[in-house]
């Protein structure tokens, strides 16, 4: 379970997460929201990338910047940027290494059927710097799975990605659910949200304005219309 | 350690890639052969054949110090690669730590190759087996270890070319310190102006230190207290600036 409990982010004396509540226990959950709604700074906080201003973030219990809890996460950054001079496979045992799981026997194995999965086992041996941003996006998923990870925070994974390739990846989304894992999913992208997402998180300038399954919130009306509703009632 | 360990060992792998980076060595390495012609026409003796390549390493490895030190450490923090490795098990010190000594190993590789190009030039100008050459250019890699741990603790406040801009003033105000105190005392300053110059002198690390080009040149050992001393400054002085390194970024967002 994650639970966020009043977590604050004050930046030049303004709230970009606003006593942010909430605890989720679900396969997959979606933060929603627009741009600069704090999607992110919460996402950041939680591995420890920016530090609240107030609250706290525990992971089954822990503190998610715990090193016992940072060995069951995996984050994609948005818009992940690579060393370009790395190839793929590299890069995967790079990340692996920092997890510690590296030099066990079977891990390039194990690598190559990560990049299999996320659609890139042909360019594994290619530098980054010839990868597409497509590629780039799917390898940053991919390094999110290496250490085999409880919890997946991804932050819009789904950007940059052609349909076939958001197609994919949701697919991927599906696959880790049935495999016990839990996905924390930023977007501000709503028919993915519905498509994948067990409960959401409507997210409006740093404040949360909604938890809960997708069908509730909908109440039988289009998520879009729904949210921006909710957006515009907030504002 | 484990952690430090591995992002050194990437830095070092991603340098060596670097197309600049070897543009640097093989000029340098040039530079260094390039002696052999000059001593057969220009430098008739030897002291100047080892005065010309020391000086030579010593510049060459300078600018690699500063191309290292100012550009890695802030490129992975500007380009936002450090989001993934900060997202793992490893604290923002280690990363620091990591960055430093992969560092510091591009410059031990980068030294072996413009050391064994000099021994080979002095020897074939006749000069056997230069130790002391040698030693100098150990001393010469202690002041570029500095350098590099300068130029990241002012990455982590601050752009690239201010880095660049600050270490640059730092190498030269290094080795401008002693004598300026010297000077100092010798017209006999006093005051508010003697009190400034003892503060140039305190806070900017004494580079002179490492300079022992001429004693080698000449044949002269270096005393060994001398050399400890300067080891001794210079792991100081670059534990101190990591740890002030490491304590701003431990602050800084990300």
């Amino acid at each position: 379970m994650v639970q966020f409990s009043h977590l604050t982010k004050t930046y030049k004396k303004r709230n970009v997460v606003d006593d942010f509540t909430l605890s989720v226990d679900v396969p997959i959950f979606g933060f929603l929201g627009q741009n600069g709604a704090g999607k992110t700074t919460i996402m950041k906080m939680i591995v420890g990338l920016l530090a609240p201003t107030r609250g706290t973030i525990m992971i089954n219990g822990k503190p998610s910047t715990d090193v016992a809890a940072k060995t069951k996460i995996g984050y994609m950054p948005e818009t992940p940027y690579f060393y370009e001079h790395m190839t793929g496979l590299e890069f995967m045992r790079f990340c692996d290494e920092l997890d510690g799981s590296a030099g066990t026997t079977g891990r390039t194995e194990h690598y190559e059927k990560i990049l299999k999965k996320v659609g890139i086992y042909a360019a594994r041996d290619a530098e980054i710097g010839t990868y597409s941003k497509g590629m780039r996006q799917r390898l940053g998923f991919a390094q999110a799975l290496v250490n085999d990870p409880e919890y997946l925070f991804l932050d819009e994974p789904l950007d940059g990605l052609d349909p076939i390739g958001r197609r994919e990846m949701k697919e991927v989304m599906l696959d880790i659910k049935k495999e016990g894992k839990r996905i924390f999913l930023n977007t501000h992208i709503l028919y993915d949200v519905e498509e994948v997402c067990d409960e959401v998180g409507i997210i409006h300038k740093g404040k949360l304005l909604y938890a809960g399954p997708v069908k509730t919130f909908t109440a039988g009306k289009h998520l879009e219309e729904r949210f921006m509703e909710t957006v515009a009632k907030a504002s | 350690m484990k952690n430090i360990w591995t992002i050194a060992k990437n830095t070092l792998k991603l340098e060596i890639r670097d197309k600049i980076l070897y543009g640097i060595v093989v000029f340098a390495v040039l530079f260094v052969f390039f002696e052999i012609f000059l001593a057969n026409l220009v430098l008739k003796e030897l002291p100047m054949v080892k005065s010309f390549g020391l000086t030579g390493i010593y510049f060459f490895n300078a600018i690699i110090a500063l191309f290292l030190g100012t550009t890695s450490f802030f490129k992975d923090i500007d380009r936002k690669v450090v989001y993934f490795v900060l997202s793992k098990p490893v604290s923002r010190a280690q990363f620091l730590l990591g960055k430093f000594f992969g560092l510091c190993l591009v410059l031990v590789i980068t030294t072996l190759v413009l050391a064994v190009a000099y021994l080979g030039v002095v020897a074939y100008a006749g000069g056997g087996f230069d130790a002391l050459g040698l030693l100098a250019i150990a001393m010469q890699f202690l002041e570029m270890a500095l350098f590099i741990a300068f130029a990241i603790f002012v990455s982590t406040f601050s752009s690239s070319l201010l880095s660049i801009v600050y270490t640059s003033a730092v190498f030269f105000l290094g080795h401008i310190v002693s004598s300026l105190i010297s000077d100092a005392q010798f017209i006999k300053l006093s005051g508010i102006q003697y009190f400034l110059v003892e503060v140039l002198y305190y806070v900017f690390p004494n580079l002179e230190k490492f300079d022992i080009r001429n004693l080698a040149v000449h044949q002269v050992a270096m005393p060994f207290l001398s050399f400890a001393v300067a080891v001794a400054y210079a792991v100081a002085y670059i534990m101190f600036l990591l740890g002030v390194s490491v304590w701003i970024f431990n602050k800084k967002e990300i």
